[in-house]
């Protein structure tokens, strides 16, 4: 098997000091460090070093955090095939790591290693230095086996950066840690993520709905008949968004080249060929294709996914969390087709396309197919923080 | 059959904001090649677009000065080509939701009557890099110069509302005028800060057809585009009436040649909402805010240069069409300068001197305050024409006050009656035949005479008392 680590940063030590002190995390190539390699898993990328810190780096290094190095990735971060996300923090070489959410890979990642994985609100982190593939839908993902960890790290990478307008001028959560009353706090589950679960996940779903009865949050059943549409959505608007994304890679500055091309629209074209995988290809094509051929249908999946956010507004102005299941068994390489790696991430892609927060947490168990998420409202970070770190606290025998 | 031509314009025009669109970086594409880059503008991977509020601004005040309508909501798109110039895959340009909709200038026709041509609506985008082919060897090079990356530029998009290559050209005079008095850009298309495409069908006279058009590139000069609309109409004509029809394709226009070439079309996809540039907000106080910042319009500021200063119109026209003459005119005034004189004295003399010394009005080092000081002398009779001009050449060359240089250089006028009595005498005494051909008759003589007075005195002479002693003197004979 391939190594976690793709680099390993030679400085031990940290930069800065401050309420991170001497915490070892790990990022992804696709999260700039200056100077580091960033070929974002992807051979288009190759060669291509990152001129500056991304603002999550600094203010990381800035905290005291240690950034012990890159983790392998999937190409672009699209999916977990050939990533060893998760594996450095189950295996202690780091105490947290960061990873890019497009379709659920931290929350994915966290299950397959065991420990908590969390993907913010969108807009709450600056995209200063990420190279995403489907802007709209991603976010960087912290995983850890201490939520306490993420919390703190997530207080300080998040917040207004003026590199990055795109950041919507809206009020931060307050991180510190808040009080959760059960009696007082409605769980949703909606109705249609109950059915066609597949092997564990629907013993696990019915555990954590048990231990949140017993632990007295009131469980409130509700239907979101069109909870199906978020991977539809996603996968139209998010190939359209990463075909347009990818259209950079053209192999002149960074990334493979072939050589021998009689003209630079040649050496584009075959150099791409040979440069993207077959699942992120298969992705850049389907974006295409809704792009150029079928650009109604794009607009189509943009009404809908406006309509999707409205029911989930609703959704959550009747819940304050929803519980939902977590994925069917752990990702393997053999789900690296489109279709294979859409189904995988059925469950986790609806917070991308709505941009609230989620957060995966293993079962008291322990088992990888026991765990499940659960999610606020947009910007709703600090609540789920509370909410998950109740929860952990009560297995340990705490007390609220 | 008499045809008729469908025109309709698309004017890119390169906004002169410090920076960039959406970075920090100077713009100014003329520096020494990749100089003004960053991540950003380099459309390196991991880079964030930050839109420019001046270039928004600078845009917006385009926008208004063109009488267009500022939207309340305008986003950014992704129109997505691939070449060289573009090594991002897309260019940053709003085609959903434009800046401004509306608009449009009125003209002054060929038959004299006014004619009001449409915008149809403006939007903001960024420029492209610069390609540059050279030769290594033998071998031909493509270069990139991302000087010019990420450059604000605003495009004017107008109706179909043109049918002669001189309405086109007043229109682009117009717009010119316009957009310089917003402050927003020089719009010189032989600086290739305003380009201009033409977007030309024809159709027999009086009919509503809309047929295939033909698109018209690479003029540079707003003569070009009124040559390139009318090689473009006679040649369609020709087409059609040899029964062939016009396909829908981009022509090139060749000034040496002054003939239109066909060139291929780059491959354009439809454009997708940008994801990370945020859209722009107006709120009704952003746009009112915006609008006080306007200066006077140049055809308002005309009227009124004919109603309160007396000055005809066409005068005030050309005085109002370039903000900063405008301006200096209207400082002479506010020192005491009378409007006539002002104007005279601008137009004739100091334009055409601060244009031969490759100088601009705005930063002449013949100030406004200067230049009026030379005036006042001149209509306080403390010095004459003649000696006005010699101190403008002096005034260039020197720091000192135009009252300095007149004592210091001995340009004062001579008024004194006694002394230019005798000046008289002498030079009428100097020319006994000048003196009987005015007496034989000829009034030309008197010029004559008057000129030599001016040459003895070395130019100092008050013309005015000259002419009147001497021609009680000549009277007297
Ligand atoms: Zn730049």
């Amino acid at each position: 098997m391939d190594s976690i680590f793709v680099y390993l940063n030679p400085e031990t030590v940290s930069e800065g000091s401050g309420p991170l002190q001497g915490l070892k995390i790990s990022i992804q190539p696709n999260i700039s460090a200056s100077g580091w390699p960033t070929d974002a898993g992807s051979n288009a990328l190759i060669n291509f070093k990152a001129l500056v810190d991304a603002t999550l780096v600094s203010r990381l290094r800035e905290a005291g955090a240690v950034i012990k190095g890159l983790t392998r990735m999937s190409e672009f971060g699209f999916g977990l095939a050939g990533s060893r996300a998760g594996d450095a923090v189950s295996r202690g070489a780091v105490d947290a790591e960061l990873v890019l959410d497009l379709m659920g890979e931290s929350r994915l990642a966290a299950q397959r290693a065991v420990v908590c994985g969390f993907k913010p609100s969108y807009g709450l982190i600056s995209r200063y230095g990420l190279i995403g593939l489907i802007p709209s839908m991603e976010n960087c993902g912290v995983l850890s086996r201490s939520l306490k960890n993420i919390r703190e790290m997530v207080k300080i990478i998040a917040g207004p950066d003026e590199k990055d307008f795109s950041l919507p001028d809206e009020k931060l959560p307050d991180f510190s840690p808040q009080k959760v009353n059960p009696k007082k706090t409605t769980v949703g589950v909606i109705t249609e993520t109950k059915s066609g679960l597949q092997g564990d996940q629907e013993s696990a779903l019915h555990a954590a709905i048990d231990e949140l009865k017993e632990a007295g949050f009131r469980i409130k059943e509700m239907s979101f008949p069109d909870f199906s549409l978020f991977s539809l959505v996603h996968k139209i608007v998010g190939s359209v968004e990463a075909s347009s994304c990818a259209g950079r890679y053209d192999s002149v500055r960074y990334g493979h080249r072939v050589p021998g091309a009689k003209n630079w629209n040649e050496m584009y074209l075959s150099s791409r060929e040979e440069a993207f995988g077959l699942l992120v290809k298969s992705y850049l094509f389907q974006g295409a294709f809704f792009q150029f051929q079928r650009y109604d249908a794009y607009e189509d999946a943009c009404r809908i996914r406006a309509r999707l956010l409205e029911d989930m507004q609703k959704t959550m102005s009747k819940a304050d969390f929803l519980l939902l299941p977590a994925a069917n068994g752990v990702p393997t390489d053999a789900t690296a087709s489109l279709s294979g790696t859409y189904e995988q991430f059925s469950p986790t892609v609806f917070a991308n396309v709505t941009g609230q927060p989620a957060l995966y947490l293993p079962s008291a168990s322990g088992s990888a197919q026991s765990g499940f998420q659960l999610a606020g409202p947009r910007l709703g970070d600090a609540r789920l923080f509370a909410m998950g770190e109740y929860l952990l606290n009560l297995r340990q025998g705490g007390k609220s | 059959m008499e045809f008729e031509a469908v025109i309709g314009l698309e004017i890119h025009v390169e906004l002169n904001a410090r920076t960039k669109l959406f970075c920090d970086c100077p713009n100014n594409p003329g520096d020494e090649p990749n100089i003004n880059t960053c991540p950003v503008c380099l459309w390196f991977p991991g880079a964030v677009p930050r839109l420019s509020q001046e270039a928004l601004e600078k845009a917006a005040l385009l926008c208004l000065a063109l009488g267009a309508e500022l939207q309340p909501k305008s986003a950014f798109d992704q129109k997505v080509y691939y070449y060289p110039d573009l090594p991002k895959g897309f260019q940053l340009s709003q085609a959903h939701l434009p800046l401004s909709r509306g608009g449009g200038i009125d003209i002054t026709d060929e038959d004299g009557t006014t004619k009001r041509l449409r915008i149809h609506h403006i939007h903001m985008e960024e420029d492209v890099a610069k390609l540059v082919h050279e030769m290594e060897g033998r071998v031909p090079i493509s270069l990139v110069d991302f000087n010019r990356a990420g450059a604000p530029l605003v495009e004017i998009v107008t109706e179909p509302d043109f049918r002669t290559p001189y309405q086109a050209m007043e229109f682009l005079k117009a717009l010119r005028t316009q957009v310089r008095y917003a402050g927003s850009s020089e719009c010189s298309m032989e600086n290739g800060t305003m380009r201009v495409d033409a977007n030309i069908s024809i159709r027999p006279k009086g009919t509503g057809q809309m047929n295939t058009k033909v698109e018209v590139k690479n003029m540079n000069s707003v003569r070009h585009v009124g040559d390139a609309i009318a090689h473009e109409i006679s040649r369609q004509s020709a087409c059609v009436q040899a029964g062939e029809t016009v396909v829908l394709h981009t022509r090139l226009w060749d000034p040496d040649k002054k003939v239109t070439l066909p060139m291929r079309a780059k491959f354009e996809g439809p454009c997708v909402p940008d994801p990370i540039v945020p859209a722009i907000e107006l709120s009704q106080q952003d746009i009112k805010a915006l609008r006080s910042r306007l200066p006077e319009m140049p055809a308002a500021r005309a009227e009124r240069f004919v109603s309160q200063h007396g000055l005809t119109g066409e005068e005030a026209t050309f005085l109002s069409t370039d903000p900063d003459v405008a301006a200096y005119f209207e400082t002479l005034l506010g020192q005491g300068i009378a409007p006539r004189t002002a104007m005279h004295w601008l137009t004739t003399q100091l334009i055409p001197a601060v244009r031969d010394r490759g100088q601009e009005l705005g930063t002449t080092p013949v100030t406004p305050a200067r230049f009026a000081m030379l005036l006042k002398m001149l209509s306080n009779d403390e010095i004459n024409a003649n000696a006005a001009r010699e101190v403008l050449v002096h005034l260039f060359d020197s720091e000192e006050s135009p009252d300095a240089i007149v004592h210091a250089r001995g340009f004062k006028q001579v008024s004194d009656r006694g002394e230019l009595d005798s000046l008289i005498d002498r030079v009428l005494g100097e020319q006994p035949s000048a003196v009987n051909d005015f007496r034989a008759g000829q009034s030309k003589a008197m010029g004559f005479l008057i000129g030599q007075i001016m040459q003895a005195s070395g130019g100092k002479a008050n013309p005015k008392i000259i002419r009147e002693l001497l021609a009680k003197k000549l009277e007297k004979m």
